[in-house]
């Protein structure tokens, strides 16, 4: 960076307000897909686990490694097969979110209670009542725990996707590194930080108005 | 709501080599309660997880009002029993208005029935309706367990199967629930299958009392019958020592032949005691004022005379039926 350059030139900020904003949407639906898409496979495999309890080693063994392999290496991967595509960027971010919902969907729902499952099948509750009504809500802040976790993970994991040509704010951060320029370097780094605070603080507000019981007492 | 007739016949339960339950059979009368006890371990929760066939048994049949439930759909034969389980459990994500009103919204009740249901249930358990938006965190033992019995009643089922239900609370309040549940089924009429390790408790509440042990049962009979014939020694052993004073408190001084042949000015300074006084309580109260005799009064009609010499040869057993 040049010696005489200010840290922040804000004037540069202004003039880039439009795709500034630009980015910031990419960078929220890249992240509101790899997670909504997350979950949906996170489900289907956790309800299938939760039925055949057998299938849990495996399941948690190949979503482990998927999410030990480093997230650059996994892209360049992907790359030839789905090219440098928003495909790419997401079959990568998804992959991130599975081990964690996976492990919190299914210890959440068997966690709870076996007096309370009880009470509902003596009730009359047919199995799927028992599921929706009693041990999906009662899992619900274990599972939002992981959604948490896995929706910050996302957020950092967007800005690398900038590689392949994605990025949302990822983008700015390339661009400083580039051309050794530090405002929009400090744009993509902290409105990433700044993104991943939001999401998560939104997220608590939805988990509390989800589970009005947890506030008594 | 009036009661269902439940029948037993040779029910067994085998889990691996253990004989959790071992030819179980015995009839409950339509509008009365029955009260499995024995020790621990002795299978009355199989025996009654059974009868709404959370467990299946390992054979022998089960009859309410003659239809074998073993031919009937779980889910529909469960809405139509009331199950209070050992844990009371709950829903702590609901609050008591939608804890109790669970059976018949799966039922599919209108809203309006199952609040007016809801409200008047609360009125008939003692709670105050604005306790209805509370959740299970946010009460007693004692509110907690009322409130299961209270889910467990709601679809007015004419058999209520009870697995514990006053457990979990202190003397005291366990007292005045199992007054207070006494009187509802009395005035509701309905067949209950009571589950207690504590034979107070069956005395007190049992119409008929089923003593198990090891999965067998050991005795059937009312319990005055069970206090003052136990049918062997185990039986004995387990109703106590003081069975002789047990069986003092189920009956009540102007429920037994009183002495008319002591007049009422003879007992000038003795106690008097209403009719229903427990005869226990009337030997409590003879001895605290160190008489020999009190008056059975009704008001202002004198009833006769309760002695005790008299008392004295019902502890011998010398009336027993
Ligand atoms: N699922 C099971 N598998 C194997 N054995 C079982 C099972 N459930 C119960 N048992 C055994 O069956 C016997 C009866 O158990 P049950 O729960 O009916 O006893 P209980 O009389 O209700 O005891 P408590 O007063 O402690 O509640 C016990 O010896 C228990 O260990
Ligand atoms: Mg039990």
């Amino acid at each position: 960076m040049t010696p005489n350059e200010p840290l922040v030139r804000w004037d540069w900020l202004a003039s880039h307000a439009g795709e500034i904003g630009f980015r910031v949407g990419e960078h929220l639906e890249l992240t509101a897909i790899a997670v909504a898409v997350g979950l949906v496979v996170a489900f289907a495999l956790s309800f299938a686990v939760l039925r055949i309890p057998r299938l849990y080693p495996p399941v948690t063994t190949v979503t482990g490694i998927l999410y030990t392999i480093p997230s650059l290496a996994l892209f360049a991967f992907l790359v030839p097969y789905t090219g440098l595509s928003v495909l790419t960027a997401e079959i990568g971010l998804v992959s991130y979110t599975l081990l964690i919902l996976i492990r919190n969907i299914v210890n959440g729902i068997r966690s709870v209670p076996s007096d309370v499952r009880d009470a509902a099948q003596g009730m009359g509750y047919t199995p799927r009542q028992i599921l929706w009504r009693i041990e999906l809500p009662l899992a619900l802040a274990v599972i939002f725990a992981g959604i948490r976790i896995a929706t910050i993970t996302t957020i950092g994991l967007v800005t690398v996707t900038a590689l392949i040509g994605e990025g949302g704010l990822g983008y700015f951060i390339l661009l400083g590194m580039q051309e050794l320029f530090s405002t929009p370097l400090l744009v993509g780094a902290v409105g990433s930080i700044l993104f991943a605070i939001a999401a998560d603080s939104a997220l608590v507000l939805l988990q509390r108005a989800l589970t009005p019981w947890a506030r008594v007492r | 709501m009036s009661g269902a007739t439940v029948e037993l016949r040779g029910v067994t339960k085998r889990y691996g080599s253990t004989l959790a339950v071992d030819e179980l059979s015995f009839t409950v009368p339509a509008g009365r309660i029955c009260v499995l006890v024995g020790p621990s371990g002795c299978g009355k929760t199989t025996s009654l997880r059974m009868m709404n066939r959370l467990i299946e048994p390992t054979s022998g049949e089960i009859l309410i009002d003659g239809q074998n439930v073993l031919h009937e759909d779980p889910v529909a034969l469960r809405r139509r029993i009331g199950y209070v389980i050992q844990q009371v459990g709950l829903f702590p994500h609901e609050t008591v208005a939608a804890n109790i009103a669970t059976v018949p919204q799966l039922l599919g009740w209108s809203r309006d029935r199952i609040r007016a249901r809801v409200d008047e249930l609360l009125a008939l358990i003692g709670l105050d309706r604005n306790m209805k938006e509370r959740y299970p965190a946010q009460l007693s033992g004692g509110e907690r367990q009322r409130v299961g019995v209270a889910r467990a009643m709601a679809a007015e089922p004419p058999l209520m199967l009870m697995d514990e239900p006053f457990g979990a609370v202190d003397p005291i309040v366990r007292n005045r629930l199992q007054d207070e549940f006494l009187n509802l089924q009395r005035t509701l009429g309905i067949t209950v299958i009571f589950v207690t390790h504590d034979i107070d408790e069956a005395i007190k509440l049992g119409d008929r009392v089923a003593v198990m042990r090891t999965g067998k049962l050991v005795q059937y009979s009312p319990p005055a019958e069970l206090l003052a014939h136990p049918a062997d020694d185990f039986v004995a052993q387990f109703v106590g020592h003081d069975r002789a004073l047990k069986r003092l408190g189920l009956l009540t001084v102007g429920g037994i032949e009183l002495d008319r042949t002591i007049d009422r000015s003879r007992l000038g300074a003795a106690p008097t005691l209403s009719p229903s006084t427990s005869v226990r309580d009337a030997l409590a109260a003879l001895l605290v004022a160190d008489a020999r005799a009190a008056a059975v009064v009704d008001g202002s009609n004198y009833l006769g005379a309760i002695t005790l010499p008299a008392i004295g040869r019902m502890l011998r057993g010398d009336d027993a039926k």
